[in-house]
């Protein structure tokens, strides 16, 4: 489908830009600018209202949650180490939550499992606009999952079956990954005779540096220990929730380690969340680290993401940085930064048109653009079919 | 910047003495001038250089006391963090008997307002260890008591492997009817597991090695004597059990309680052993604590151990090292030796002798300053230097 959008706000150089036209053809942005001519299917008179690239949750578990039932495919509670668990094996994408992402203008997310075990699977990035799993895959294998903390020490507590101190989860993950390098070693040697091991084999990617070790960790001692393991093993890293990050600032920036921050918008009902603050992301990006907000799907309702980024605006975050941080940020810290997180020629067709200024929480979504597939949520929304 | 303190009585070479002057710099001692020795030059110091110091930060010390900062050899501070409950506790690995691979620097929290408390109580040095559960506990860790991360108070990451004996694993594993139940099957887990590094450590050096394990791996350095062997011992019969498989298996050996260590005096001075005592500021909670008396240490350093004191925070809060000298001093023990118990000593059985524990030229300048006798309960902290830096 062709769609072009006329006269609209677009994201530039820090401020929108009034009277651009926007040409999506084969699910790619085809042209941004004012003087765009072009016979398409679906032309949209948008009278000055705003178009954003679509927004990106770099951290969530849609579609594992199962809206409305009482058990869910987040958790592999009877087992420590399963970097062989894939999200994409248990997405439902006919959930609720997928329409209300959609609703709230979020064309991808980073899908993964939770993070109540120590090492609990792979991250994949999916856009919501498929019928299947596979067809809104991006990236199957985008970064391996890992947990540090409280959540980690109270599942295995009750489970009776876990390590249950923080040393104890260092050393199960360190044990993990010294398994992984010398199998690794081994298969390089040629000499592997042995038979594949399903879980090694899923961390591959990682010990070779292609994908990131995605830390879930709120307390500083937590990131410290996700830093420290994944220094010894020479691993790429992205801190999750990273709610006491703004306390290890320098660190992460001299380090350039970026945080997926959130979900903030939560009560301190567990001590590690203590120092929970919307200040963070200001901290954080003064120091030049690298943030994303995240809602922490079903931490926090999907719709919620804007308003994170709306929240660090009140507490003084300027607004540029803050729509960055659900767009372009994002789809850097997943790696795909080269198709997803602008408006411009070339970039995968995802676009999300608001009422009025997307970080006014009163503005509602209108339209939205996934790999050129159209959804209109508005009655009032001028769409005329072309020639 | 440079630091510089006057007067004041310093205790130095195992006593204390009148100081002229404590150069601080860059963390280090530069230079310890006692008043003894400027009066034998007899000359004060010339003009000119007095006002090169313009620059430094001078603090009049007279008739204060001037002290290292004291070393508490066993610890398991932040492991729990004080005031937030167990659910967050993170002191004894339960699952897994043996659990030589984990390590308490990974579960530090810089935060615990223990390590403040240590401060005020002239505290500046620690060693962590995981708790006395498992017969294998695992790795120990030295820190200083300042820093926001665990990188920036480390002194050893991993220092030693701590090893139980006595009544806690038996109880612990004996109520989950689970072996071992009994003292012959803890010293049997833990050579088991001896047994094992010494062999992989024959392994590894073998063209065939391929795999590592991470649980032995943790043990080489105990094997090849790198570190410590921590041995958590309150009875008598522990102590010469832990000793025993010291011996069998070539370990260097600390002993840690040491309840009855007074029991077989003898025997540990021959072994010219090194023993962390205490808390003997606690009661006694459990039989193996039965003989527990202020007088171990005394007895013990008579007969030729390096003997340090220990308040096992949280069992006894840090704060109360100094008090637990000044009580073997009431016991009989001497101030000078009460004193090196948590100085010298500490810091000769953590293998730091050579930067921790005295005031000399070339030390870390952990330099505390008393406004009273350090023994004496009510006199407190007035200044706290750690690394050069002032924190108190």
């Amino acid at each position: 489908m062709s769609i072009i959008f006329n006269n609209v706000r677009i994201p530039m150089s820090g401020t929108f830009f009034p009277g651009q036209k926007v040409l999506v053809e084969k699910g790619k942005i085809a042209s941004v600018g004012s003087m765009i001519r072009k016979n398409v299917e679906k032309v949209i008179e948008c009278e000055q209202k705003y178009l954003i690239p679509g927004l990106i949750d770099a951290h969530s578990h849609l579609g594992l949650f199962e809206s409305a039932v009482p058990v869910d495919d987040i958790n592999e509670p009877y087992a420590d180490i399963t970097p062989h668990l894939r999200p994409l094996d248990g997405v439902k994408m006919r959930d609720r939550a997928m329409e209300d992402a959609r609703r709230a203008g979020i064309s991808t997310c980073m899908v993964c499992p939770g993070s109540e075990r120590p090492i609990s699977g792979i991250c994949s990035i999916l856009k919501t606009n498929g019928n299947s799993a596979d067809v809104g895959l991006i990236v199957e294998q985008a970064g391996v999952l890992m947990s540090f903390g409280e959540q980690v020490k109270v599942t295995a507590r009750k489970s009776e079956r876990s390590y249950v101190t923080r040393m104890g989860i260092s050393a199960l993950i360190r044990e993990t990954l010294m398994k992984a390098q010398d199998y690794y070693a081994a298969k390089q040697s040629k000499k592997m005779v042995k038979d594949r091991e399903i879980d090694m084999e899923a961390l591959i990617p990682l010990i070779k540096g292609e994908v990131a070790m995605r830390a879930c960790a709120h307390r500083a001692e937590d990131i410290m220990a996700a830093i420290r393991i994944a220094d010894e093993f020479k691993l790429k890293l992205v801190i999750e929730y990273g709610t006491e990050a703004h306390l290890l600032a320098s660190i992460l920036a001299e380090k350039k380690i970026p945080v997926v921050l959130g979900p903030t918008l939560i009560p301190r009902f567990r001590y590690e969340l203590n120092e929970k603050t919307f200040e963070s992301a200001k901290i954080l990006m003064d120091a030049g680290v690298e943030v994303a907000f995240t809602c922490d799907y079903p931490g926090l309702p999907i719709e919620t993401l804007r308003v994170a980024a709306a929240m660090a605006i009140q507490y003084g975050l300027e607004e540029k940085r803050a729509l960055a941080a659900i767009t372009e940020v994002p789809a850097t810290i997943l790696g795909v930064d080269a198709r997803l997180g602008k408006i411009k020629k070339g970039m995968d067709g995802d676009l999300a048109l608001f009422s009025g200024h997307p970080l006014d929480i009163r503005s509602h979504l209108e339209a939205l653009v996934v790999d050129g597939d159209l959804f209109v949520f508005s009655k009032d929304l001028k769409i005329e079919t072309g020639s | 910047m440079k630091t510089i303190l006057e007067k004041g009585i310093i205790f130095h070479q195992g006593k204390f003495q009148e100081l002229d002057k404590l150069v601080i710099e860059k963390g280090k001692i530069v230079e310890l001038v006692l008043a003894s020795a400027k009066a034998k030059k007899g000359k004060p110091l010339p003009a000119p250089k007095k006002k090169a110091d313009t620059s430094a930060n001078v603090i009049n010390c007279s008739d204060r006391y001037i002290l290292p900062g004291f070393i508490d050899a066993h610890t398991h501070i932040s492991l729990e963090e004080e005031g937030v409950g167990w659910y967050d506790a993170d002191f004894n690995e339960s699952f897994g008997l043996a659990t030589p691979q984990v390590r308490a620097f990974d579960a530090l929290k810089m935060r615990d307002k223990a390590f403040n408390d240590a401060l005020h109580g002239g505290v500046t040095t620690a060693m962590i260890t995981p708790g006395s559960a498992n017969p294998i506990g695992g790795q120990c860790c030295i820190v200083k008591m300042v820093g926001n991360v665990a990188e920036a108070a480390v002194v050893k990451e991993s220092s030693g492997m701590k090893f139980a004996f006595g009544e806690n694993p038996k109880r612990v594993y004996g109520e989950q009817k689970k072996f071992p139940s009994t003292r012959m099957g803890t010293a049997a887990v833990i050579r088991e597991w001896l047994m094992k590094a010494q062999d992989y450590l024959k392994r590894k050096k073998t063209k065939e090695f391929k795999e590592r394990e991470i649980k032995l791996e943790a043990m080489l350095p105990l094997i090849e004597g790198k570190i410590q062997a921590r041995a958590h011992a309150h009875m008598a019969d522990d102590i010469i059990t832990a000793y025993r498989i010291a011996q069998e298996f070539n370990l260097d050996m600390v002993f840690d309680h040491c309840t009855e260590g007074h029991l077989i005096a003898k025997e540990l001075g021959k072994w010219k052993a090194r023993a962390v005592v205490g808390p003997t500021f606690s009661s006694r909670s459990k039989p193996e604590l039965r003989n527990k008396t202020f007088e171990t240490v005394e007895i013990l350093m008579d007969e030729g151990c390096v003997v340090a004191l220990t308040t096992d925070h949280p069992v006894m809060p840090i704060e109360g090292l100094s008090v637990a000298a000044a009580l073997c001093v009431r016991h009989g023990l001497d101030e000078e030796r009460a004193i090196k118990a948590i100085t010298e000593n500490p810091a000769i059985i953590l293998g730091l002798d050579k930067r921790l524990g005295k005031l000399e030229v070339g030390y870390d300048a952990d330099v505390v300053v008393w406004d009273g006798h350090p023994l004496d309960v009510r006199s407190k902290t007035e200044a706290v230097f750690v690394d050069g830096n002032r924190v108190i």
